[in-house]
């Protein structure tokens, strides 16, 4: 397998052999080993020395289950720290299938208005991944769903496409790398922390790959793979989140809404409460009903990526049985709903259709949003003015710009004391004062606030919290440390984080996971093994951080958690500092 | 006798149970009990069999899981909003470590030590 290293200076590259220290790594290890050996904590995000860093997970490409995730790395322009951004797409597979461990984008044009695309293919003759540079300024400044169809019409129906959108040509701190779907359409993001800026900073507006050809993944040990494959795949099964039309296939990941809203933990209206009176009419079973009504018929979800078993993604379809958009995810039907009073689907359904095209995290675009209406540029519940406003970042208007920068910026032009954020990044769905255990993950996560921070697996196996009260702070802490890790592991497995459901309860998954990996690479990892590699990672991250000044005084919730009580449980974000130190300090 | 008013949301296919409340994902009622009702009184006033349902909380409270029903003896306050759930419904542990829960959910979840994993032993 190659490192391909991209110079978009002169656009030219080379393939790099895989240098012992990095043959076990994958996904999410090798994008945060990579960016932390090789990009100066201290650079800009969008100057020539940050890189852009893609890999596909270790099983990714194999014929593993729910396994086509690509992790994107680099110096975040949101948070200023490490960035490890994760998606499901047919392009990850694609890479891994041309025998490419990772992608580094480094460099960048003296010209900073020409944009260029890396076609990406197999070169029969040579035996080996063929790159070409062509020019991309036809597809700037143009609305994503407009770009992939010009792409594929181009390049052919085999081709992948990962793209950044107007968001990243503007620089903004809110802009994600765009991935297909399994519908050619450009709906599936590593929306988080700006990497669409960095990739933009390149002059590199997409990269299309077609693996027709391609050597595949090689697998040392064929037999314990498929062993590994059948074990977690009966998991995800018969698992009663994620089996076929179980809780994620049936209601997809909305689902959640009224559970959140009956718990007192969805933020609304800015973090000013735990629920929202309209929860139910923008809910997952809402939107299976919704579907129902205007198709005629149950729908039920599809796969965002080819080989998942889970299947969550959702489509939701207009008042006319047209599709509106893919996906209603319930980070995204919360944050452009519930954050922002909108009892819509139809409206949630748009909003995030305009973040799809322009390149925007639906995270951060809401949380932004709720910012703006607490500081009353646009009042709570305005759907049309909320839509007004996602087409000023898409134009970049001087208003549009400043909301684009992300959540944290724009409370700082408005003055709004209350911005859900941490390190610089919004908060997803969950009140950390209603859902204490994963405000610890929040605060402490090298990501900034991150909801995929911090999943556990089979806890007996891990012997995850040690010896401490898991509820007391401390215990909390060492839970939240275990998951982390643990968390840091299957994100570079390729895995999706979903198989986590399953395999926090059916220790034979979780054996297969591993059994996969090992059998991928030669390895011999054993259970135990997760929470030291994930571990190891998690100190290359924290590293980074810390010489980029983001240390322990960073891991801190905002104030106003701290000070004003939540209803309905009215309480307060109270986990001691001292609790929150430990998380990394007994790393 | 003293009545009370407890304001129920029933949601997914349960809306069935709802009556004229009932919208097509969910259903919204005020039911009015005796004084010292209890959960398992509730769910008998409105028709719908305990086993039918999966997630519910009493008042921002988790106190059942599919499988897992302790809060069946649970007393009823005037003005508690009960929130039940259909068995398909979720909340998966990653998001719900540190919620609040019933008294009665505590207990059953620390005496049966499956407090870290979802308690979904009742779904077929």
């Amino acid at each position: 397998m190659w490192i391909v290293r991209v110079d978009m200076s002169d656009r030219s590259y080379r393939l790099q052999d895989v240098s012992a220290a990095y043959k076990l790594l994958g996904g999410r290890g090798l994008t945060s080993t990579i960016v932390s050996e090789e990009v100066p904590p201290l650079c800009h995000p969008l100057g020539p020395n940050n890189k852009l860093v893609f890999a596909p997970g270790i099983v990714t490409g194999t014929s593993a289950a729910t396994s086509a995730r690509i992790s994107v790395g680099g110096k975040s322009p949101l948070t200023g720290g490490i960035k490890e951004a994760n998606a499901g797409s047919s392009w990850a597979p694609a890479v891994a299938n041309l025998g490419i461990k990772a992608i580094v984008v480094e460099g960048q044009p003296k010209d900073k208005d020409k944009y260029w695309l890396i076609h990406l293919t197999w070169d029969a003759q040579a035996g080996k991944p063929k790159l070409e540079f062509l020019p991309a300024d036809e597809y700037t400044g143009k609305d994503l769903y407009e770009v992939f169809p010009k792409l594929y019409a181009r390049f052919g129906v085999k081709a992948n496409i990962a793209a950044c959108g107007v968001a990243g040509e503007y620089g903004y701190g809110n802009s994600g790398v765009c991935f297909n779907d399994m519908h050619q359409a450009p709906t599936r993001y590593s929306g988080r922390g700006g990497l669409g800026s960095v990739m933009a900073s390149k002059g590199l507006k997409a990269i299309v790959a077609d693996a027709t050809g391609g050597p595949g993944v090689t697998i040392v040990d064929k037999a314990l793979f498929d062993q590994g494959r059948k074990k977690l795949a009966d998991a995800l099964r018969s698992h009663a989140i994620t089996k076929p039309k179980g809780g994620l296939n049936s209601y997809g990941t909305a689902i959640l809404i009224n559970i959140l809203n009956e718990a007192g933990g969805l933020p609304t209206r800015n973090f000013s409460s735990g629920r929202f009176e309209g929860a139910a009419k923008i809910a997952g079973e809402a939107i299976f009903e919704g579907n129902k009504q205007r198709l005629g018929k149950e729908l039920y979800n599809h796969a965002c990526s080819p080989g998942c078993i889970i299947q969550c993604s959702n489509t939701w379809y207009g008042k006319d049985g047209k599709e509106q958009v893919s996906c209603q995810e319930y980070e995204s039907v919360w944050s452009l709903g519930a954050n922002c009073g909108i009892d819509d689907l139809d409206v949630t359904g748009e909003l995030i259709r305009l973040c799809n095209a322009y390149g925007l995290d639906t995270i951060e675009a809401g949380t932004t949003l709720g910012v703006a209406m607490a500081a009353g540029v646009i009042p709570f519940g305005d759907g049309k003015g909320a839509i007004k406003l996602l087409h000023e970042m898409g134009k970049g208007t001087p208003q549009g710009r400043i909301l684009g920068a992300g959540t944290a910026t724009t409370g700082r032009v408005y003055g709004v004391t209350n911005v859900p954020v941490v390190k610089g990044q919004s908060m997803p769905a969950y009140e950390p004062r209603a859902v204490k255990g994963i405000g610890i993950t929040y605060a402490t996560s090298t990501m900034g606030a991150d909801h995929t921070a911090g999943y556990t697996i089979c806890p007996e196996i891990l012997s995850v919290g040690g010896k401490a009260d898991p509820l007391s702070p401390e215990g909390k802490a060492a839970l939240s440390r275990a998951f982390q890790a643990t968390t840091a592991f299957i994100d570079s497995t390729g895995h999706c984080l979903f198989i986590a459901f399953a395999i926090l309860d059916i220790p034979s998954g979780f054996e297969g996971m591993v059994e996969e990996a090992n059998a991928v690479l030669g390895a011999n990892w054993t259970g135990d093994d997760v929470v030291k590699v994930g571990s190891a990672i998690l100190k290359k991250e924290r590293a980074f951080n810390e010489a980029a000044g983001i240390g322990k005084e960073a891991d801190r919730m905002p104030e106003f958690m701290k000070l004003e009580p939540l209803p309905p449980h009215n309480q307060v974000f109270d986990v001691p500092d001292a609790a929150l130190d430990s998380v990394y300090g007994e790393l | 006798m003293t009545e009370m008013t407890i304001d129920v949301w029933l949601y997914g296919a349960l809306s069935r149970y709802g009556g004229a409340a009932r919208e097509p994902s969910y259903a919204h009622l005020s039911v009015v009990l005796p004084e010292g009702s209890t959960m398992r009184n509730l769910l008998a006033k409105i028709g719908l069999p305990t086993e039918e349902r999966g997630i519910t909380f009493i008042s921002a409270q988790l106190s059942a899981m599919p499988g897992l029903q302790p809060d069946l003896d649970h007393v009823l306050l005037d003005g508690d909003r009960v929130g039940l759930f259909d068995p398909r419904s979720m909340w998966p542990f990653q998001y719900r470590h540190g919620a609040a829960m019933c008294k009665e959910m505590e207990r059953a979840l620390n005496e049966e030590d499956t407090a870290l994993h979802h308690s979904y032993e009742g779904d077929g």
